[in-house]
């Protein structure tokens, strides 16, 4: 008790030039920030910028199969003559639905959850046992489950991914309310008169923030995976709609006489998996400083 | 010790019962009757009656669900109806081909995380660091399927050193059979040995700053048998979690695997079946991974406890 009174005497240090006050900035502007931020820029920016950047459409059957790398063709063409260029471009269009619908589902559904966790007892044995459930289940195991009900689509996908991501959010935001609300500044708050909402909303929310921020970039990258696998396996995005996966799938058959075909998708997964890692870290180490 | 495991055993069976429950009810959402689709095109309503007397599912929901949990205590979880053949048989033809893909992997893991992880722990030079780094980020991160076709375009295509995909019997031809395993094993492996890595990495660099150490240091102990005797122990309880929820992640991962090395294990199994709408194969299957995964929970957080005293006493 008695830390509360003690008040920090030494003047704030005179921030060096350009430190960021904001833990998430200062986090990004790190060398790893800077390249995970540029990286998944640039994906993205192949994926939204799509239709101006190739003039075949991802699912155009063009006379020609399994052609290598050329001018026309940059990334050379699938089994049934489609230019994987624009099959690429596309499929990271589709995969940036798919992930951006899902992650803020999943984190919504989880945090929903984690608020209704803490109202009473009960309620937390029911959703924290419900989160135990999702948990047994290793994640594309899960994936095959979902799909065997729903059936393959982007919908389900967008489904497994939120049910996948809920347990973490919920999880980090029950943890940090139980124990934000014990904290002294929790206690003056309610001392002062704050509701339980207003206590919720302004006080311990804003406080408790920061794991989940981070954990939106790693869900991110979790996200993308869990799509490139449900779509490599068959149980994703179906056909003819390109998917970073699907692509990738298409291109075992053909690794040994066209080993070009695989190169577009796998560069462009890792490169956005590995950039939203970045970026992850980035936060994760702004935050803790 | 087994007040801990009394503690303990409830929530992992509660778990389980729970999962079982909920993957039955949740196949049973599947759109469509499976005795239509068994009873072929245009079928008269007595066949599919019929049909449906026979598989059951003209009974009430909880007596089916209690049935098949009778039906699976007591060994025998039926027959399949799209796939054919006797669900055991089905399963025991592929269990043993994804268990060797998983101890395949869990040997690798185990041998390829703490090397990593303790090398990254002790290197000395910016260089080695950063690749170390690199190395780890790249394996915990690019996901199973790319690193999979990475290594088939490496081993199997540019040095034909290896088989691109498909299995022999380890059993059957120990030298050839490896020689299918080594890249869907690897393939596998490499996340969890990455994560393994990394945690050991933190702990090792933890006890190395540690008092105990620094006396140890200071009587003129050897580096060596520092980090192996005084540093290494200490690292490793925390390790064992990660391990044990890796263990689950290989799990998933070898559907995966199995599908890009034609690999015939369970988790091909899986995906026909769940093709195929084949429910009692997808059920029966579904739990069995669930329960490998929460028994491989249990067993770790026992392991733990055996190792931490705070744990069981706690």
């Amino acid at each position: 008790m008695s830390a509360a009174v003690i008040v920090d005497e030494t003047p704030a240090p005179i921030a060096p030039t350009k430190r960021a006050r904001n833990p998430y900035i200062r986090g990004l502007r790190t060398p790893r920030g800077i390249a995970g931020l540029t990286v998944v820029a640039l994906v993205v920016l192949l994926g939204l910028a799509a239709p101006l950047l190739t003039r075949y459409a991802p699912t155009f059957q063009t006379a020609d199969a399994l052609l290598g790398p050329s001018g026309e063709h940059p990334l050379g063409t699938d089994e049934i003559g489609r230019d994987l260029w624009s099959r690429v471009l596309f499929g990271i269009r589709t995969d940036l639905i798919v992930v951006v619908s899902a992650v803020p589902l999943g984190a919504l559904t989880g945090c929903l959850l984690a608020l209704v966790s803490v109202t009473s007892r009960w309620a937390d044995v029911v959703v924290q046992r419900a989160f135990d459930l999702v948990l047994a289940f290793p994640g594309l195991i899960l994936g095959l489950t979902v799909t065997a009900v729903l059936g393959a689509g982007k919908s389900t996908v967008i489904v497994v991914i939120a049910v996948v991501e809920a347990p973490a959010f919920g999880r980090m935001l029950r943890g940090a309310i139980l124990s934000h609300r014990e904290r002294e500044y929790a206690l003056a708050a309610r001392v002062g008169g704050a509701g339980r909402v207003r206590l919720l909303v302004r006080h311990i929310l804003p406080n408790a923030a920061d794991p989940l921020v981070v954990q939106i970039a790693v869900s991110l990258s979790i996200a993308v995976i869990v799509e490139g696998a449900m779509s490599f396996i068959g149980i994703g995005v179906r056909p003819p709609e390109p998917s970073l996966g699907s692509i990738v799938s298409g291109s075992v058959m053909h690794l040994q006489d066209h080993p070009s075909y695989a190169i577009g998708p796998l560069v462009a997964i890792s490169a956005f998996v590995l950039g939203l890692n970045l970026i992850a870290e980035a936060l994760n180490k702004g935050v803790r400083r | 010790m087994s007040g801990y495991l009394l503690r303990r055993l409830p929530s992992a069976l509660l778990v389980l019962v729970l999962a079982s429950f909920a993957i039955f009810a949740i196949l049973r959402l599947i759109p469509g009757d499976p005795a239509t689709t068994l009873a072929g095109s245009d079928p008269s309503p007595e066949t599919v009656a019929a049909i449906r007397a026979d598989l059951g599912l003209d009974r009430p929901f909880p007596a089916q669900y209690f049935s098949w949990i009778g039906d699976l205590l007591t060994g025998d979880p039926g027959r399949s109806y799209l796939i054919g053949g006797r669900i055991t048989d089905l399963i025991g033809a592929r269990f043993g081909n994804t268990l060797a893909l998983a101890l395949g992997a869990l040997v690798l893991m185990l041998v390829l995380g703490p090397v990593l992880g303790v090398l990254g722990a002790t290197a000395r030079g910016r260089v080695p660091r950063a690749l170390l780094s690199a190395v780890d980020s790249v394996s915990l991160t690019v996901p199973v399927f790319v690193t999979g076709v990475l290594l088939v375009l490496l081993f199997a295509v540019t040095w034909r050193l290896l088989p691109p995909g498909g299995h022999e019997s380890i059993v059957a031809d120990p030298v050839i059979g490896l020689q299918y395993l080594v890249l869907p094993a690897l393939c596998l492996a490499l996340p969890g040995s990455a994560v393994l890595a990394r945690y050991l990495g933190d702990g090792v660099r933890q006890a190395l700053s540690e008092d105990y150490v620094r006396t140890a240091r200071s009587l003129g102990v050897s580096p060596r048998r520092i980090l192996w005797r005084h540093a290494l122990p200490n690292a490793l309880p925390p390790v064992l979690t990660v391990l044990g929820m890796q263990v689950g992640a290989l799990l998933g991962g070898a559907v995966v695997v199995e599908a890009l090395f034609a690999w015939p294990g369970l988790g091909q199994l899986a995906e026909q079946g769940v093709a195929r709408r084949d429910y009692p194969v997808v059920q029966t299957l579904l739990l069995l991974l669930v329960g490998v995964y929460v028994l491989v929970q249990l067993l770790t957080d026992i392991a733990y406890a055996l190792l931490d005293p705070r744990v069981r006493l706690g």
